[in-house]
This record gives C-alpha cells, structure tokens and sequence, in this order.
C-alpha cells in the first residue's frame, strides 16, 4: 500500500520511536493480560483454600507483597503505556509537522496553473482536515491494530496449549469476520471519498464567502449565500451520515459474530466437559479469556472503517505532495550574475491560457534602462505578456530572453530576484505595512523602507495612520484604499532594486496629483532599471523610450509618442484624441 | 482598530463559565427526545447485558453438570438472543445518535454562518481570514461527538457509578468507603491539572487558528510569494507556526495522558486495599470471604465508569476550548443591523440627503464632521479628491455599512438606520474598488445581481457595458467557468463583468467606486456611452481619479480632508480657480 509507503517515508527520525513505542505497547497489552494473575494468587491463597486461615495468620507478609505487587505492577504498566503513549504523540506529531512542512513549501513553488487547477478551500482541506486524518491514523489506528494482534495471538497460543479442538472450534467464526469486514471496506470506501469531497465544497464556499465578503453586502445577497451554504452544509452532514450508516448497517453482523464467540463458548465447552474433554478449570479459563478474542475481532470493523477514512484523506495529499511545478530551474542553467543588467528581448512569444490564445507572435526589444509602455484594449494579453518575463507563466512558442539568454535557462531566483513587479490585483499580507514593504528582503533596514514609500509617495499617508510603519493592514490590504494598496504595493517592488520593474497598472487608481509625483519618483531612481509599464493613460505612457500597443494579443503599433501619433487612425491616436479631447 | 495577524494570538475575552455549557444544551436540547430514547435504549441494553451472566451461570452450575444437551443449547440459544437483541438495541441507538450528532452540528454551523453575514466589512478586515474560516470548518467538527456520543456516555456512566455505589453500600459500607476513597485523590488530581489542561488546548486552538491563518495567506498570496522569492522565508515561517503548534499539543496532550494512568493506578490500589482491609483490618471473621471477593468486583466495576469519565473529561475539555472560539463569534456585535420595527424601504425615487453627518472609523480620528449635502433623484455626482480623504466612506454610508456618529443620512426622506437592510441594499447597486468574482460560470456571476435573470437580460447587460465581446470570444461563452479569484480573467474584464451583475440588478441609486479604473480608455469610452443611458432615472455617485470619466456630471464635489470644499459642474469648478481646477491642470499630457 503506497499510502504507509509514504507514511513511514515521513516518519524518518522517528522510526526509532514509533517501534519502541509499538514494543512497548506489545509489553504494555500483555502486562494487562497477566494483572490478574495478582488477585487470582490472593483468592487462591487466602480466600478459597482450605488453609486460608492458616495462611493469612502465618504469612501475611505474602499477601502484602502480592497488593504491594498488585500495585507495582500496574504502575509499570501504566507508566510504559503513558510513555508510549506520548511517544506515539511525539511520533505523529513529527510526522504531522514534516508532511504539513514539506506541504506548505511545496504548495508555494507550483505554478500559476496549479492554483487556476486547485481552489484555495480544497487546497485548505487537505492541508488541515485530511493531514489531521492522517495523523490520527498514525497515533491510534496503527496502535490500536497492534493491540488487537498482540491480545488476539497471545490467547490463541494460550487456547491452542490448553486444547487445540476447543481453539479451533471458537476461531471458526474468525474467516466470517473477515469476509463482512471484506465486503464493508469494499462499501464504504467510496463513501469516504465523497465524504472528504464534501467537507471540500463545504469549505470552498465558506472561503469564497469570507473572500467575497464586500460583495456580499453590496448586494445584500446574505439569505442566499446562506442558502447556498446550508446546501453544502446539509450534503456534508448527510455524506457524514451516509459513511456512518454504512458503518452502522455491517456493525451487527460483525457484533454478532464477534460476541458470538460466548455462544461457541458454552455449547462447545459445555459439551466438551460433559463429555470430560475438558475439565471446569479450563473451561472457566476459556471463558475469563474469550473477551480477547472477540474484542480484537469487533475492532476489527472499527479499523476497516478509519482506515478507509484514511485512505481517502491520504490520497488527496498525497497528490498535492507529489505534485511538480514545470516551470523550475532547468539543470543545464546558465549562470548568470546575481545582478542582471536588464535588457528584455521577446521573441516571436505565443501563449495560450488552455484553448485561449492571448499572445501570438510577440516580438519586441528593451535594452537596460529604457522604459516601454504597454497598452492595449482590455483582454489583449498586456498582464500575461509581462508575466512571462517572470516566468509565471511559460511561452507556447518562441522565447523570452533577458540579458540576452533565454528565461528559462536563467535560474528562478535569480531572475525573480532582478524583477520588481506590483501587480493589478494588489495582495498585501496581513503584515505591518513596514513587513508587506520589506516582503523581498525582511532585512532591509527602516531608511530603505521609508525611503522606497516616499518613493511610491505612501510616506505621508502611512505616517498620518495612527500606528504609522507599523500599523498592520488586513489580508488582501483591506482597511487601505485602493489608491493606497497600491502605492505600498509599488513600494514593496521598489524596495527590491529591481533591474527590471513591472508595473501593471499600478497607479489605476491614485488620484492624479499622486500619479505625477509618482512618475517624477520613478524616473529618478538611484539605480538603472528597465521599466515596463502597463497604463491606461497617455499621460503615463508618452514619455517612455517605447510604447507597445496590443490588440487582440498582437503588436499593433510600437514606437515613440510622436512616431505613434503619426498614425492616425492607430489605436494611441485615438486614445490620445479622447484623452486630449476631455482636456480641451 | 487594531488588527490580527497571522503570528498573533487572539486573546480569549471571556473567562470560561458554566453559561458555555448551558449554551451548548440549547443545541443539544433541541434534540432531548431522541437523546431520551437513546438513553432508554441504552438502558435497556444494559439490563438485558446483566441476563448474560445469569444464562452462563445457570449452565455452569445447573446444566453442564447435569449433562443435559439439549438444555446446553437451549442456554446457547438463549444467550444468543440477549446478545441479538443487545446489538439491535444498540445500533438503533447508534443511527440515532449519529444523527443527532450531525443535526447539532448543522445547526451550530447554521448559526455561526448566518451570523458572520450579518457581521460588518470590519471585522472580515480585523482578521486574517483564515482564522474565520477554521471557526466554521474545523471547530465546529471538533465538538460533534462530545455533544452527541459524550452527553449519552456521561449520564450512563453516572447512572452506572449510582447504581455501583448503591450495591457497595449495602453489601458492606466499610469497603464501600475504602473504595470510594480514592475519588477525593482523583478530585485533587483534577483540580490541579483543570485549569492548566483547559488553558494548555486553549493554547493548541490558538496556534492552530495561527497556522490555518498563514496557510490561507501563503495559498491566497502565492503570486506575491514567487515574484519576490520568498518560498524560503515563508516556509520558515510556516516551520516555526508548525512548531509552536506542535509544541503546545505536546503540552496539551500530556495532561490527557496523565489522566487516565492516574485512574488506572488508584483503581489499582483500592484493588490491593480491599484485600488488605478486608483479610487484615476487618478480618475474616467479621466479613465472609465472599464479599471481599464480590468486593474486589465492585471496586474494578466502580472505577472502570471513572476511567469512561476521565476520557470523557479529556474530550470535554479539548471541545470546549472550540466551543468558546465558537461562541465567541456568536457573540460577536453586529455593529449595523435593523432596527427593531425598522420599515421596509418602499420603492424609492433616488433623492439622497446627509443631514450634518459625523463620521469617525475610531474615536480619535473623525473623518466626516457635520456634512451636509442634497442629491436629487436622477443626478450624477462625482467625488473627487485626494487618497483617504473619505470619499468612499460617504458612498458607505449610503449604503449604511456603517452607521453615522452623529446626523443622518436621508434616502427619500427615509432615515436609512430606520429602514431595513434588505431594503435599502437591494435597490443600491455598488461596484467596489475590488471586483470579486466568485467561481462559476460567467452568466452565474451575471446573475448574482438578479437571481431569476434570464439569458437574455445578462447578454442585455454585458452589451451595455461592452462586456459582450470578450465573453463571445471564448469558447464557452457566458458558461466559460471561472476559476476562484477570476485568476484567467484579466482585471478589465472582471471590472466589466461586476460592472454588468450590479446594473442587471437595476439599481435606483448607483455607486461606482473606481468602478472602472483598469478599463482602457477606449472600452470605457464606449462603456461611457452606455452608461450615460443607463444612468438617466438613477441617482449615481462615482468616484474616479480619471476625470474623463466624471466631466459629464450633473454636480462634481471636491472630498478634501476638510470636508467638501467645492460643489458645481465641471464648468463652475474651472471658473472656480480652486482645488478641482488644480487637480485637473495636473492631468497634462
């Protein structure tokens, strides 16, 4: 079974552990078997004996060593099981913090397409409810199992010596257990499935509602997200309800075989010792034990049961576990210096998002320090063409070359580190405002921070909050204006020196004085970078060294301000016509 | 306000109280009927169990040495259908209960969900969400089986322990007082664990509600996390939340598994006493050997009930330390809710009146302060001004997002704090700065401005603002899914889609809040063109920083920090030589 193939691939450093905790649980179990042998001594000496009497006046030094025993005895067992016990907790948990670890850590590096693949409530499923399935499967179930083994053996070795018919006639009912447990685990296996799939949905509505919040409100439409909810919420309890019923509908039969047992017990038993097979004192043995059997025989069901649960939980992480980005550093990377110089080339780039084709055929040239400007209708392809010089994304065909190598032969960090990009959808952590500007670098010191915000012109809004730097904006930034969003998000991409600084959009939404200033900021920069801009307003395009207008995922026009304004049934003359006619 | 992050832990305001539990019965209680018949069942069940042993006994002392076969399997027979009648018993008992389970659980759900909707933009911004999200999931499943399984297990056990106590007692009080001896041990031990053990898994709740926390912001920001190279750091980060998790359960757990040794250990002892009591103190002389044996029996069938307990103890106090995360939320203010006989707000004109508002986030920073202001029906206002300066706080006030600290805010001569939510909502159409798309279809984003739309009336609205075209274009057209977050739709286009769902609800009073800031220019020229029919009937306030967008409005206000400084047409404002007129000159090209 792969599933306990990657378990115990996890448990590394705790494999030690894990199987001293399992022998102590070995030794734990059969210390429970043998306590009684205690008390038994006690009756047999001192209370049914002919010399009873006689023995407690002259030796009740033994009896008070066997309850001094007594006691002993349970306190080394209870100790070893505590300190197996703990140590199960020890080793799952270890394993629970390295699975979820190596989760998180793999999560982060997929790409884009993963997550347009994956939505953020399932992915939360897996890494919360199911990881935590699988952890109770390594604590309890696996303990549990090993219980039922060591107490269903160590009796039928015990019966087979006192007499082996007798044994064989009470494991009969063994093969039955197996078969109904057989048939369970074949029913209620996909009942697990949809039983996760469920808490996905349902955790994938409540995630899309906590996100969609705002929109929520504006249209008042909380009756029927609650509508919406309870369906999900309703499908999870009867899905839960189902596996239970599943459970619940095999339960009795496997009881009833379990306990059974009994019934075998005294028709076989009696029998044998009214035929004189067996004498009263075996018989009584028979009986004070048959709980060990018929106790591993009903968990058995129950063990079916979780690990069904747990089959089902673990091969959804186990699929996010195993999971590969594409886009990674090739092995036959060029090295290149930790500081790029900045010159952008695309060459002949087509790209398509699964059937759609936003770029096709994409060429154009940067050399370090320029600034181009980008714009184009909505939905031309502006976004994914400078999310290919990050390598967000993949080209279909052709290349994209920066410092003249290809992207893909330039290793990931080293290209990220060299490019600052604020995004259109701006996502801040719910950090300080000092920690979402210091995101590239958490070791910048405090001038460069204040230095990068004033550059963004955040300084005197941040300062005017009440906690200043340290103010702690909310998930996503809410809290800020969307103006102000964007400005730390500018910031935060400054901050890392870029050589290359892509801002899509990013000043959409500050108001125009702000705008300007921050175009003065950006062109005087103490560092050299490539600047590419996506705008919507010829205002911030028209002094860039380059403009590239695109339509329909081609270069339509690019050149100068003044080369394109040439043009004049182009897109950019007409634009600037519309912005220069709302001026006039 | 102040803000959570994700390596914070929330702190519990309210001390734990026996009210919580009381709380907890109302769930369960709605449910008593089909808990007393479980109990009844569970009853019955144990008093059939008690005829096991007579069965068996009988054929050991009677049938086996009479030899009598048939009498054998008569026995067999009988103690078959003690067995076939106890698991029938049972399992009725268990399809119930697992029920009931899941019906509390529901309901809980229900509750904690419908209340987060009545719950302001506030507190979803004072918290990383993905600590309001565990709350619902997670918590909620922790305490379903202590509050359906648990609530049975405990009365049977208590009723078990009665019914021992009673038989100890009348069998011989003096053991009987040897036995119970131990409980006052087991007292202290509780007592001095309780508080320790409660706070310990309080701690673990925290730290999961941390760690949940990160893990939300580390799938939500992932983009972020790869375009600055941080996997690394993050990870570390995500390590040492891993850790603290990892730590306190360890902390936590200890106490649960101190507990039942603890039990195990007396119950072992009071084992020992009673031989010892019995065969040297009392002496057999006075006691026949048989009740210390039966004695000894007791003592083992006393504790095994406290040892049930005891683990019942320890779930119980695991689940609380959910179930006080989860009424806390419960109780959570709703800060904006309906007045008691607030009105349905009738059909309205448009005509939006601020009567000498007051506004202030916090106390100590009034952002609006006596604010006056007249809208007629049918006009256009645009709000311009600089960043943060409140313009779309007054937009949020129309729409009662929040409530004014002083003055009103006047719909029609309506008083919105005196209308209902509903009302005034849903004949408001808002497009915020953010435009959130939910997963689905295209046309099922459309529709959630109007739920019984029609196809037609969508691709009517998507015409009017151009979003026709781009949706045609894909393969799917209006049934294109979209992925959570619209991540293959680029930010126009998820601008234009908000834009058709809030006009497809045909709204009277229109607030367009940067509503189309990563439109190109071109699209919006020709979305200007639709609006401008679109907006003829409806009150609109628009807030732009592109003032093409705006020029063309019937009244243009200058939102400064000092309030409205200027009010007029475009025209008037130039004349003006104020603040508008700057700002516009500031737009060179």
């Amino acid at each position: 079974m792969f599933q306990i193939k990657w378990i115990w691939e996890n448990m590394k450093g705790y494999r030690g552990r894990y199987i001293l905790a399992l022998c102590m649980t070995v030794v734990g179990q059969i210390m429970y078997l043998t306590n009684p042998i205690f008390g038994q001594k006690i009756v047999d000496t001192f209370i049914y004996n002919e010399n009873a009497a006689e023995n407690l006046a002259n030796n009740s030094r033994l009896l008070v060593m066997l309850c001094l025993g007594m006691v002993l005895f349970t306190l080394v067992r209870t100790v070893i099981q505590f300190n197996s016990n703990m140590l199960y907790e020890k080793c799952s948990q270890g394993m629970l913090a390295r699975i979820r670890n190596y989760l998180f850590a793999n999560v982060q590096k997929q790409d884009m397409t993963f997550y347009d693949r994956n939505r953020t409530g399932d992915l939360m499923t897996r890494l919360s409810g199911d990881l935590d399935m699988v952890r109770h499967s390594v604590a309890w179930i696996i303990k549990a199992l090993l219980e039922s083994i060591v107490l269903f053996t160590t009796t039928t070795v015990y019966f087979f010596i006192l007499d082996p018919i007798m044994a064989l006639c009470l494991l009969a009912l063994t093969p039955l257990i197996f078969i109904i447990s057989g048939i369970f685990r074949k029913e209620v296996g996909p009942k697990y499935v949809d039983l996760r799939e469920r808490l996905s949905q349902l955790n994938t509505q409540a995630q899309e509602n906590i996100a969609g919040n705002r929109v929520v409100r504006a249209f008042a439409r909380e009756d029927y997200e609650i509508d919406r909810f309870q369906e999900k919420n309703s499908e999870y309890a009867e899905a839960n309800k189902a596996a239970a019923m599943t459970w619940l509908k095999y339960f009795p039969y496997i009881e009833t075989t379990a306990q059974g047992l009994s019934v075998v017990q005294l028709i076989a038993g009696g029998i044998f010792v009214i035929t004189g097979r067996l004498t009263m004192g075996e018989y009584v043995a028979f009986s004070g034990l048959i709980w060990t059997l018929s106790n591993p025989m009903r968990n058995v069901g129950t063990l079916i049961n979780d690990l069904q649960r747990f089959m089902a939980s673990a091969s959804k992480i186990i699929e996010v576990y195993y999971s590969r980005p594409i886009i990674v550093d090739r092995k036959d990377a060029v090295e290149m210096p930790d500081h790029l110089n900045g010159d952008i080339e695309f060459k002949n780039v087509s790209f398509s998002y699964g059937d759609n084709e936003v770029l096709k055929n994409v060429s154009f040239k940067v050399n370090a320090g320029e600034t181009v400007a980008v714009m184009g209708e909505t939905g031309s392809g502006k976004t994914s063409l400078v999310n290919l010089i990050p390598r967000l994304y993949d080209t279909n065909s052709g290349e994209v070359l920066v410092d003249g190598v290809n992207v893909r032969f330039i290793k990931l960090e080293t290209l990220r580190r060299n490019i600052g990009m604020a995004m259109q959808d701006v996502l801040l952590w719910s950090d300080t405002i000092e920690g979402n500007i210091a995101f590239g670098d958490s070791d910048m010191p405090d001038s460069d921070i204040r230095t990068f915000a004033k550059a963004a012109d955040a300084d005197s809004f941040i300062n005017s909050l009440n906690d200043g730097y340290d103010t702690i904006v909310g998930e996503r930034g809410v809290g800020l204006s969307g103006g102000q969003k964007q400005r730390i998000s500018l910031a935060r991409a400054l901050a890392i020196r870029p050589s290359i600084l892509i801002l899509d959009d990013t000043t959409s939404a500050v108001d125009l004085e702000t705008e300007k200033t921050i175009q003065e900021n950006l062109a005087s920069l103490d560092f050299k970078c490539t600047k590419i801009i996506i705008a919507q307003r010829i205002s911030s395009a028209k002094d860039a060294d380059k403009i590239i207008i695109l339509k329909d995922g081609k270069i339509s026009e690019m050149g100068t301000h003044e080369e394109l304004l040439k043009n004049e049934n182009g897109y950019y003359s007409e634009i600037y016509r519309l912005q220069q006619g709302n001026i006039e | 306000m102040a803000r959570n992050k994700y390596d914070v832990d929330e702190r519990l305001e309210t001390p734990f109280d026996i009210r919580h539990l009381k709380r907890a019965m109302v769930y369960v209680s709605r449910y008593k009927w089909r808990m007393i018949l479980s109990l009844s069942l569970s009853a019955a069940a144990v008093i059939i169990g008690l005829f096991a042993p007579v069965i068996t006994q009988y054929a050991i002392d009677k049938v086996i040495p009479q030899k009598d076969i048939p009498k054998l399997i008569l026995m067999a027979a009988l103690l078959l259908l003690t067995i076939v009648v106890n698991i029938i018993l049972a399992t009725i008992r268990s399809r119930i209960m697992t029920k009931v389970g899941q019906d509390i659980i529901f309901d809980i759900r229900t509750d904690l969900f419908e209340h987060l909707q009545r719950l302001s933009f506030e507190y979803y911004d004072s918290r990383p969400h993905g600590k309001i999200l565990v709350r619902i999931i997670n918590y909620v499943n922790s305490v379903s089986d202590t509050l359906s399984n648990g609530i049975i297990t405990f009365i049977l056990e208590l009723f078990n322990i009665v019914f021992i106590v009673v038989f100890m007692f009348a069998m011989h009080w003096k053991m009987a007082l040897v036995i119970l001896a131990g409980v006052p041990v087991l007292m202290l031990f509780i007592m001095l664990i309780k508080n320790k053990q409660r706070k310990a898994w309080q701690a673990v709740s925290n730290k999961s509600s941390n760690l949940n926390a990160y893990l939300h912001e580390g799938l939500v920001g992932v983009k972020v996390t790869q375009l600055f190279v941080r996997e690394d750091e993050n990870a570390e980060i995500f390590g040492n939340l891993s850790e603290a998790y990892r730590k306190d359960w360890m902390h936590a757990v200890t106490f649960n598994n101190l507990l039942w040794p603890t039990v195990d250990t007396i119950s072992a002892t009071i084992g020992a006493s009673i031989y010892l009591v019995g065969l040297l103190i009392i002496g057999p002389a006075s006691v026949s050997l048989g009740t210390i044996v039966a004695m000894s029996g007791y003592a083992s069938r006393f504790w095994q009930p406290i040892l049930n307990l005891a683990n019942l103890f320890n779930n119980f106090v695991n689940a609380v330390s959910y179930l006080e995360r989860i009424f806390e939320t419960l109780d959570e203010p709703v800060k904006v809710s309906d007045k008691e006989n607030a009105e349905v707000l009738p059909n309205i004109e448009g005509n939006v009146e601020f009567d000498n508002v007051t506004f202030a986030y916090d106390e100590s920073k009034t952002i609006l302060e006596n604010l006056s202001f007249k809208v007629n029906k049918g006009e256009s206002v645009a709000l311009v001004g600089p960043t943060g300066a409140g313009k779309t706080t007054i937009v949020n006030l129309i729409s009662r997002f929040y409530d004014v600290n002083g003055g009103a805010v006047l719909i029609d001569g309506h008083n919105v704090a005196d209308v209902t939510l509903k009302s005034l909502r849903s004949q408001m159409g808002i497009m915020l700065q953010d435009s959130v798309v939910f997963s689905g279809t295209i046309a099922d984003n459309i529709r959630y401005g109007k739920l019984d739309a029609t196809m037609d009336e969508i691709v009517a609205a998507c015409k009017t603002v151009r979003a026709d075209e781009f949706i045609s274009e894909f393969p799917k057209g209006y049934d294109t899914e979209i992925t959570e977050g619209g991540s293959t739709l680029s930010q126009g286009q998820k601008q234009l889609i908000a834009f058709a769902r809030t006009l497809i609800s045909d709204p009277k009073i229109l607030v367009l809040d940067e509503a189309t800031s990563s439109i190109d220019a071109k699209t919006e020229k020709l979305l200007q063109e639709g609006l401008d029919r679109l907006l003829e009937g409806r009150t609109s306030f628009i807030i732009a920083h592109r003032l093409s967008t705006i020029q063309n409005c019937d009244k243009i206000m200058y939102v400064s920090n000092r309030g409205i400084t200027e009010c007029g047409t475009h025209d008037e404002l130039l004349a003006k030589k104020g603040d508008y007129y700057k700002l516009y000159n500031a737009r060179e090209m």
